[in-house]
């Protein structure tokens, strides 16, 4: 028989017993939507987690810290540097134990009491992923400010109140802070800034143990995950800070061990292999990688807890098929005696049968598929506010695609959709095996009994 | 006549039906050795449990035999596996069944055309064929009836277009008059002789009513599994009148 009659034959035999077929359905209808709606949540909740450390920073950066008796020092760097997948190695110093005020504009006009200077080693910025938003990267003697290092500062001139420009906008309308931040007092690109440095034994009454200018080459972009100073803080040269110090200090020691040490890998999949091999060389790390791994662990194992509460019903809906099917099959005894009589070949009888039983599976799995569709939009949609404000056509999208900065309730990903069609097709299928099997046994003699 | 000359186109070599029923053990079928000529209409005749029934089964490959072998044009067909057999009666056999069984959910063309589907022929071609059958059987107006609104009469021819469609060697009837009236029962009859005689086709008929055996060239007759008369008939010219002999 051709294909194309065989499945003419099977979606007349379901259209011939429409009641049956649509109860049956109805079953697959709603063990599919319930997987897809468990799934989706889970994918939901793990698009929030995946946002969430997005929004911390470079995921693909170890931070190492000293442990017990391992030393942060040019020779612990050049081990980090030879492990296999790593594309970068920062060594990250501290100025220890002086404080920092710093000075800007002309009479030192702009002020700030505390200010953040951090040693990075300037040739390895741009390989560690440091983006720059203005400027460029710092050459000898030159430093790098964070994003909005220009906020820390106060107007000297100005009186209380107006004396401080604050980034932090709050708008009534989205009942949010405001995307739109106003502009400081200065660019620290083209002011000069000037840094003084006091021991923190001495008062801050005391002369600076040294006042010097800083040239700034650049801007970095906020990135939590390279530190507090890309956002708000100094970067100089570690080699520069070494210097500064030795010159401070007249004690004429080059070496000093480093806070911290960054390590950036290929990629994210690498991360965790490096991490266990720093720790092996006996140091304490942390990345943004290995938080994620144990917070998708965890999403996993809810995920899989909800998938295995949907399959439920459609295992229930799968028996549903089987029965169905096994009441047609005695009900078309005669008939499958018949076919045979004619020379109907057994196979064709069988994908006969295991069609029905598929379909009934695939068109439950494609209904519920648009279904839960729906769901999903109705429930993300209710979790952006949209049926207190309004439905617009922008938070349709956001509902149905997600967006920057939008966590959805219910993700249902097109992996998940292929999965529930598939699903309840191989679900119809197996469903339909032994009533299939049964009708491949039915006696061509059947033909020839008369009732 | 040329056909005796001929290899016979059903040849039973001892051929031998047991069933098993719990502790009993019934004999339908004792020795039966049989050769059938291309072109004969035959008549196996005999009362209910005379295994006429069983024999028709065997020759057709609906049931394999205890013992014995069953061959059509050479092929022996109790030895074929389910899938051979199904190929075999595409291409060889044709049934008309007592109580017609067409699908009552395909109209009458489309039930014709079944035999030409299973071989994997294209619907229009199956179309051509089977409404070319259907106006042959002179139900050029219920092409598109369903068999629940045709007489029995009607579902009989269409019964008999479906067998004969696919242009078989052999066309088993079993009780094909059973379930009609004596009027209708010379139409269909007439109508199955006409196509063998047309076509060179072999029938095998089997039936309890002696009034079925005018309608055969040869006469088996079955008692308690065994052939006790075998004779040639010659059937009555008016019969026969406006059949093109070839």
């Amino acid at each position: 028989m051709r294909f194309s009659d065989i499945l003419k034959m099977c979606l007349d035999s379901l259209r011939r017993r429409k009641g049956r077929t649509i109860l049956t359905v109805l079953g697959v209808f709603i063990g599919c939507v319930s997987i897809i709606i468990m799934v989706s949540i889970g994918a939901g909740m793990r698009e929030s987690q995946d946002q969430m450390i997005a929004n911390m920073g470079d995921v693909t950066i170890i931070e190492v810290y000293a442990n017990g008796d391992s030393k942060l020092n040019d020779a612990a760097v050049e081990n980090f540097r030879a492990i296999a997948g790593v594309t970068a190695v920062m060594p990250k110093a501290s100025l220890g134990d002086y404080s920092v005020q710093l000075f800007a504009g002309a009479n030192d006009r702009y002020y700030a009491g505390w200010g953040n200077v951090t040693g990075v080693d300037a040739s390895a910025l741009e390989d560690m992923g440091y983006e720059l938003l203005e400027g460029q990267y710092p050459q000898k003697g030159e430093v790098l400010v964070g994003q909005y290092f220009a906020y820390n500062f106060y107007d000297s001139i100005m009186p209380e109140g107006k004396n401080y420009v604050d980034r932090w906008v709050w708008d009534e309308e989205t009942q949010s802070y405001s995307e739109e931040t106003p502009d400081p007092f200065f660019n620290p690109l083209t002011t000069t800034v000037t840094m003084e440095l006091r021991s923190y034994e001495d008062g801050a009454d005391t002369p600076p143990a040294c006042r010097q200018e800083l040239t700034v080459s650049g801007i970095t972009k906020e990135d939590y995950g390279k530190g507090w100073e890309t956002s708000e803080g100094v970067m100089m040269d570690i080699e520069d800070m070494r210097e500064l110090l030795n010159t401070l200090e007249n004690t004429g020691k080059t070496k000093f061990d480093y806070s911290e040490i960054y390590v950036k890998a290929e990629n994210i999949d690498a991360v965790v292999d490096i991490e266990q091999e720093i720790k092996d060389l006996g140091y304490y790390t942390y990345s943004m990688q290995s938080v994620r791994e144990e917070l998708a662990k965890q999403t996993r194992q809810i995920e899989l807890m909800l998938g295995g509460l949907g399959a439920i019903s459609l295992l229930v809906a799968a028996i549903g098929i089987t029965n169905t099917m096994t009441m047609s099959v005695s009900e078309r005894t005669k008939e499958i005696g018949i076919m045979k009589a004619l020379g109907c070949y057994v196979k064709d009888i069988r994908l006969l049968f295991l069609m029905e039983a598929g379909s009934i599976g695939l068109i439950g799995g494609i209904l519920g598929l648009l279904f839960s569709i729906l769901v999903s939009i109705g429930i993300n949609l209710y979790s952006l506010g949209a049926f207190g404000g309004g439905i617009t056509g922008e938070l349709l999208l956001q509902a149905m695609f997600g967006g920057e900065g939008i966590a959805r309730i219910s993700v249902i990903t097109p992996g998940l959709m292929v999965f529930a069609l598939a699903f309840s097709l191989v679900v119809g299928v197996l469903s339909g095996y032994h009533p299939a099997n049964k009708a491949v046994k039915v006696s061509a003699l059947e033909a020839i009994r008369n009732e | 006549m040329p056909e005796q000359s001929e290899k016979p186109v059903i040849s039973v070599r001892k051929l031998r039906k047991v069933y098993v029923m719990g502790e009993e053990r019934v004999v339908a079928l004792r020795n039966i050795n049989l050769d059938i000529a291309r072109g004969e209409v035959c008549c196996i005749f005999g009362t209910s449990g005379s295994g006429k029934s069983t024999l028709l089964n065997q020759l057709a490959g609906l049931e394999k035999p205890t013992h014995g072998v069953v061959r059509i044009g050479g092929v022996p067909i109790s030895n074929l596996d389910e899938n051979e057999l199904a190929a075999f009666r595409q291409k060889h056999l044709g049934f008309v069944f007592q109580s017609y069984n067409l699908l009552q959910e395909l109209t009458a063309w489309e039930n014709v055309a079944m035999p030409l589907m299973f071989k994997g022929i294209d619907e229009p071609t199956r179309m051509l064929e089977a409404k070319k059958m259907l106006c042959r059987v002179g139900l050029k107006d219920r092409m598109n009836h369903f068999p629940s609104q045709m007489s029995g009469g009607q579902q009989q021819r269409v019964g008999i277009a479906r067998a004969f469609v696919a242009r078989p060697e052999v066309v088993f009837a079993d009780e094909p008059t059973g379930n009609l009236d004596s009027k209708t029962t010379k139409e269909v009859m007439h109508m199955i002789r006409d196509f063998a005689k047309r076509f060179h086709q072999t029938i095998v008929l089997v039936s309890h009513d002696p009034e079925m055996t005018e309608y055969a060239d040869r006469i088996i007759t079955l008692i308690d599994g065994e052939i006790v008369s075998d004779i040639h008939n010659e059937v009555k010219p008016e019969i026969d009148a406006g059949i093109a002999m070839d």
